[in-house]
């Protein structure tokens, strides 16, 4: 059959272009997002060569940054603490992030189950769920200098401003993980006459437990990142507060090197152990 | 032919030979003059009268969208009934207070299409959830069962052939196993009337015949009032003591499985008997 055939034998709805049958017909926001992609692809390529560097020579500021990156992490070494004060204060760092985590989560907790579709009133959820998204929208390290004018720079607000947002973002993942629950389980144990507690117990916790643990570990290696930079810019301690005396009191860029080695060894365990949770998890499924 | 058309002759007689009377038992569910409706124009049921005996096995069946569901759910006030009276047990449901329906909610026994398992759970705690309804907050968060509920949960676990799964998780079992899991769940309720809402919509011919013997059985030695929610009219036929026929939320039939004449399923599905697949 001639192309032409097939285009007039379903007279309108295929479109025929220069003898050709189109498999895809014209799109607004297709054309929306291919133009701003070019315009993206475009600046990027160009703008560099219109960029003003003032007095810096670019050769040798590239070489200066990477003579500086080798220093850091080709020549690491401990100048101004010891291993075990490094140690130490790596520990203190994951009590800041395991701290405001556990405190996070067991609120959130509570506040998921008045912020789910299924187990709360539309209003009350629709109102935290407005709270929760204003208070990640703004960055943890804002929250904590916030809190810092109550509490002074330092580990408690740190620690309340990371549980801020930990709360925030928490409680979005529990309720949506609590959401997805078939609405016919907590139809069948209202049917029994059960009470509502005895539902969020029996049927929402051991539905959601898998994924409220593996949100909870995110959350936490996320929080250990928090921490190391809340050590630096909210004077929280722990091994933020060594890298950034090292790196701006100092300017020992060999302990920098050092130290960002070991922060960077503890989040690596820590995603091996997440991974191993998730699979055990998934694995008993 | 499915295996739960083979018997239907012989049933037939067998409905002959011993047919029961249930004029001087006593009345369990009255319902009068039951409204409900989401928006004025179009009620989802209206006029709804019905008035089930003690023992006796209820069919309701008819289209999709007649209301069924909504029948049985207005039972036990999952949903809300918008107008009429609903008596389970001589206790007015409809004017219940939160705290008065979980008790009567206790007593009335309810089975899903879907079974509504917690799947993550093994079938020994899931049955144990049908006692909730008396216990307190505290008691059923800790899961403080008496020896006797789990006495009782394990005899009839054994009754429907079920013990040896009662440390499995509810996600291992096969369709037929989680509905008698799901009926096991409703029994243990000790309830007086138990409403299933099409309990064999999801289940092959087999596990079919097997789920709607042991509700019959359920009906004929516990004394207890079944009524269930059917697709299948030739199912109704077979073990209904009584079929209600449902169309657009108005009763249209209601009498006995022999009185259910070609003429009536036609009424009831509104459409010719050979556009059907009755059997």
């Amino acid at each position: 059959m001639q192309i032409s055939e097939i285009a007039s034998s379903t007279t309108s709805s295929i479109k025929v272009r220069n003898g050709k049958i189109q498999i895809k017909t014209f799109n607004r926001s297709n054309f929306v997002l291919q133009l701003t992609l070019a315009f993206l692809i475009i600046f990027t390529v160009v703008a560099p060569f219109f960029l003003d560097y003032k007095s810096i020579d670019l050769q040798t500021a590239i070489f200066y940054t990477v003579d500086n990156l080798k220093m850091m992490f080709l020549q690491p070494a401990l100048n101004q603490i010891t291993i075990g004060t490094a140690l130490i204060q790596i520990l203190i760092t994951l009590a800041l992030a395991f701290l405001s985590t556990v405190i996070g989560a067991v609120i959130s907790f509570f506040l998921a189950i008045a912020c789910a579709k299924n187990l709360a009133p539309t209003w009350l959820s629709n109102t935290i769920i407005t709270f929760n998204s204003f208070i990640r929208a703004v960055p943890t390290v804002l929250w904590v200098l916030i809190f810092a004018i109550v509490a002074g720079l330092g580990s408690v607000a740190a620690i309340l401003g990371m549980t801020l947002h930990t709360i925030a973002y928490l409680s979005k993942a529990y309720s949506e993980s609590f959401e997805e629950i078939d609405g016919g389980m907590i139809e069948a144990l209202r049917a029994t006459g059960a009470k509502w507690w005895h539902i969020i117990v029996h049927v929402v916790l051991p539905q959601t437990s898998s994924y409220m643990i593996s949100w909870t570990f995110l959350r936490f290696e996320t929080n250990y990142g928090v921490a190391i930079a809340m050590g630096a810019a909210a004077a929280a301690g722990g091994i933020g507060f060594e890298l950034f005396m090292s790196s701006s009191f100092y300017y020992d860029l060999h302990e920098v090197g050092a130290i960002t080695y070991f922060a960077l060894i503890i989040a690596l365990i820590l995603e091996v152990i997440s991974v191993q949770i998730k699979n055990r998890l998934i694995g008993s499924r | 032919m499915p295996t739960i058309l083979a018997e239907k002759t012989e049933v037939y007689e067998k409905k002959g030979k011993n047919k029961k009377e249930f004029q001087n038992s006593k009345t369990i569910l009255k319902i009068k003059d039951l409204y409900k409706s989401y928006n004025i124009k179009t009620p989802v049921l209206s006029m709804i009268e019905m008035e089930l005996k003690q023992g006796e096995f209820v069919s309701i069946i008819g289209p999709s969208g007649a209301g069924k569901s909504t029948l049985l759910r207005c039972i036990n006030r999952m949903i809300e009934p918008s107008e009429g009276s609903i008596v389970f047990d001589e206790t007015e449901i409809t004017s219940l207070s939160k705290k008065a329906l979980r008790g009567e909610r206790a007593k009335i026994g309810m089975v899903f299409q879907h079974y509504n398992l917690v799947s993550r759970l093994t079938v020994f705690e899931n049955v144990l959830h049908g006692r909730f309804g008396y216990k307190s907050t505290l008691k059923g968060i800790l899961s403080i069962f008496t020896e006797e509920e789990k006495q009782l949960a394990l005899e009839i676990l054994d009754k429907l052939g079920m013990k040896e799964f009662a440390y499995k998780r509810c996600d291992q079992l096969s369709g037929g196993q989680k509905q008698r899991v799901g009926i096991a769940r409703a029994l243990v309720q000790q309830p007086k009337l138990l409403l299933c809402d099409e309990p064999i919509a999801s289940l092959d011919p087999n596990s079919s015949k097997v789920i709607m013997d042991h509700l019959k059985e359920i009906c004929e030695t516990m004394g207890i009032t079944v009524l269930v929610n059917l697709h299948q009219v030739d199912v109704a036929v077979k073990y209904s003591d009584r079929i209600i026929g449902l169309n657009k939320g108005r009763v249209v039939f209601e009498g006995l499985p022999k009185e259910l004449s070609n003429y009536a399923i036609q009424d009831i599905y509104g459409s010719e008997l050979e556009d059907l697949i009755v059997e």
